[in-house]
């Protein structure tokens, strides 16, 4: 059963530098297939740090998040944290 | 003439002449044609992959300690890109097809370079990303190894794509002769640099720069912007000549006898031996929170005494002023938890933060100095930023008082500094002479002051012209700040940019400052300005800038 959220960008550096490395890294450290895209788009798998910083997604965009698996759950927690904390307030 | 002459943006106004070293030369792949092992190939990238990883990471932590976490922030970042399953299984189904590791990688980035540079703003950043990240790959991969910056050869020219602010840290003013870059403009971290080391310096000079090998002879001419490779030896006495001719390590008076002090303004231990070099005759303004920069948590006491102690035994005749913390503003620490605010810039910086949140600090940083000025070799002078009241002043010889007494309780020897005051508001300007009577010496810090005289944002090009500190409004400011500083038997330097150009020493002496305080670089020709200026004449053309109407007339009567 995949599971899914629609998230408000809170950093003002969008999904690029750290709160995207950290967005991959999460990803990678969870056991779930996740994918990232606009709410009305298409999905682009959230490992890669390539494919999620191409969607060009900036401060106040909306990004759709869907996860497959056994962390689905926790995996879309810890990112919603990631993205809807300031980057000045973001722990690595 | 010079086999070929390369032309970019000048960074430091000094020539030099070295020996080419490249940094990050240029890659070579292998001849793509030639029958690979399969799973030699496949080993070599994963190792590749892994130290790549591991020297990230290095850099990362060195970065994170030494600049901070958003400087850091790019490794993490790199690091993610390095890992991306999308290039490991492009790369992977290359090799399959009998490519070589190196190429591999080299088409895998390649693709997604071409489409990030297709991109915008933010987007097209990523296309650099990227290209570090394969470039690290393909040196390992192609068994390239970068030289250690910080052990060169004496008379080193160091040649970059770009230098980065871990790069340029490393390198040794005292054996690089000067660097030239690839990219980069004026006010890249890398062209920063080198001005504070005073270090011979071009940036921006194209794709072209690749051309020129290791081991060729250049000239960096900073004053034209130019790479002069394989200079005759017109050009190579020529900046041979520049590196020390200039140089007048003895104090220097004007022609009719004047005594003016011309000093250097330095903000990291590295910027001192550059300025003795230059023939600073002291430090007019050390500025004490590049001791907190780069970091996660202050220096502690003992830290700031060596800091301060290294400052005074590099100048064991000379004075060193040295200014307590001034933060906020466009200056911000992380771990200081700042404030935001809407006009930082009037808001809480300077003394003002000094005196409430950063109580302590202060207290610890005074003593720190205390401490230094007893063991130090030259004559320690203490000053506070951004005062605008007597109230301000007061409050901040109390605080050297409970410092004293601290070391009294501690049982630690020290000597109390000369205390001054720095003129940066116009409060300050009107109150001059109250605070003349309760310090040493005053010492006017151009750059804000004329934002502050003339509300112009320093960092506002709309209003540029109005940032300029030969408007009569601030040469008049400066005039009466002198006057009113002299009537109280106190002594007056300048340590803003002003103060360095030597087309306004005439103008500066005549208004009657003491000291003069400046990027190291500027020194040399500083102190020849003051030598040809002739004081008792400057008076009355001074006089005259400070009653005419206009910026065009003050700079009639400067001509």
């Amino acid at each position: 059963m995949s599971v899914e959220r629609t998230v408000e960008i809170v950093p003002e550096a969008g999904l690029h530098a750290r709160p995207a490395a950290l967005f991959v890294e999460t990803v990678t450290d969870h056991e779930a297939d996740v994918e990232a895209g606009p709410p009305d788009g298409d999905l682009v798998p959230a490992q890669s740090m390539i494919a999620v910083t191409s969607l060009g997604v900036g401060q106040g965009d909306e990004l759709r998040l869907v996860a497959d698996g056994p962390d689905a759950e926790s995996v879309l927690d810890e990112l919603e944290r990631i993205l809807t904390t300031p980057e000045d307030e973001l722990e690595a | 003439m010079a086999a070929r002459t390369l032309t970019g943006t000048g960074a430091t106004p000094r020539s030099g002449l070295g020996t080419v070293v490249w940094y990050d030369p240029e890659i070579t792949l292998p001849d793509a044609d030639e029958a690979v092992d399969e799973n030699a190939e496949r080993d070599r990238f994963a190792d590749a992959v892994e130290t790549a990883r591991a020297e990230l990471e290095t850099e990362r932590d060195a970065t994170a300690e030494r600049v901070g976490e958003d400087e850091a922030a790019i490794f993490d970042a790199h690091i993610q890109f390095l890992e991306d399953p999308t290039i490991e299984s492009a790369v992977e189904e290359s090799i399959g097809d009998g490519r070589p590791a190196a190429n591999a990688v080299d088409d895998a980035f390649g693709e997604h370079i071409e489409q990030f540079e297709g991109m915008e703003g933010r987007m097209a950043e990523r296309a650099d990303d990227l290209r570090d990240v394969r470039d690290r790959l393909l040196r390992l991969l192609t068994g390239g190894e970068r030289v250690n910056l910080a052990d060169l050869p004496e008379g080193s020219v160091v040649l970059a794509e770009r230098l980065t602010p871990s790069d340029t840290a490393q390198l040794d003013p005292e054996t690089v002769a000067g660097f030239a870059t690839v990219t980069g403009g004026r006010t890249s971290h890398a062209a920063i640099f080198a001005r504070s080391l005073a270090l011979p310096a071009v940036v921006g000079l194209g794709e072209e720069l690749n051309d020129i090998e290791n081991g060729t002879e250049v000239v960096v001419d900073g004053e034209a912007g130019q790479l002069l490779v394989e200079p005759d030896d017109d050009e190579r006495a020529a900046a041979q000549a520049e590196e020390g001719a200039d140089v007048i390590e003895a104090a220097v008076e004007t022609s009719d006898g004047r005594e003016i002090e011309v000093a250097a303004n330095v903000g990291r231990p590295a910027e001192l031996e550059p300025a003795a070099a230059r023939g600073a005759d002291g430090v007019g303004l050390y500025r004490t929170e590049f001791l907190f920069l780069d970091r996660q948590s202050p220096p502690d006491e003992d830290e700031q005494y060596e800091a301060i102690r290294d400052a005074l035994d590099t100048f064991p005749e000379g004075r060193v002023v040295v200014r307590t913390l001034d933060i906020g503003g466009d200056k911000q620490i992380p771990y200081l938890d700042l404030p935001e605010e809407e006009n930082p810039f009037l808001g809480e910086r300077g003394i003002r933060r000094s005196l409430d949140p950063d109580a302590e600090l202060f207290r610890t940083q005074l003593r720190a100095l205390l401490r230094a000025g007893a063991d130090g070799a030259g004559e320690l002078n203490v000053m506070f930023p951004l005062v605008a009241t007597v109230e301000e002043l007061e409050e901040s010889i109390a605080a050297v008082d409970d410092a004293a007494a601290d070391l009294d309780d501690r049982g630690i020897d020290y000597e109390r500094p000369s205390l001054g005051v720095m003129v940066e508001t116009p409060s300050a300007v009107f109150m001059a002479d109250e605070f003349a009577k309760r310090v040493e010496f005053l010492s006017i810090g151009t750059n804000d002051l004329t934002q502050y005289v003339m509300a112009a944002d320093r960092e506002n090009e709309r209003v540029g012209h109005l940032h300029d500190p030969t408007h009569p409004g601030v040469v008049r400011a400066i005039g009466r700040t002198v006057e009113q500083a002299h009537a109280n038997d106190a002594w007056v330097g300048m340590c803003g940019e002003m103060a360095g150009n030597p087309d306004v020493t005439d103008l500066l002496l005549g208004l009657g400052l003491d000291e003069l305080s400046m990027s190291a670089v500027t020194v040399p020709d500083v102190k020849v300005a003051v030598s040809e200026t002739e004081y008792s004449a400057t008076r009355e053309r001074a006089d005259s800038a400070r009653r005419v109407a206009t910026r065009s007339e003050v700079h009639e009567t400067i001509q």
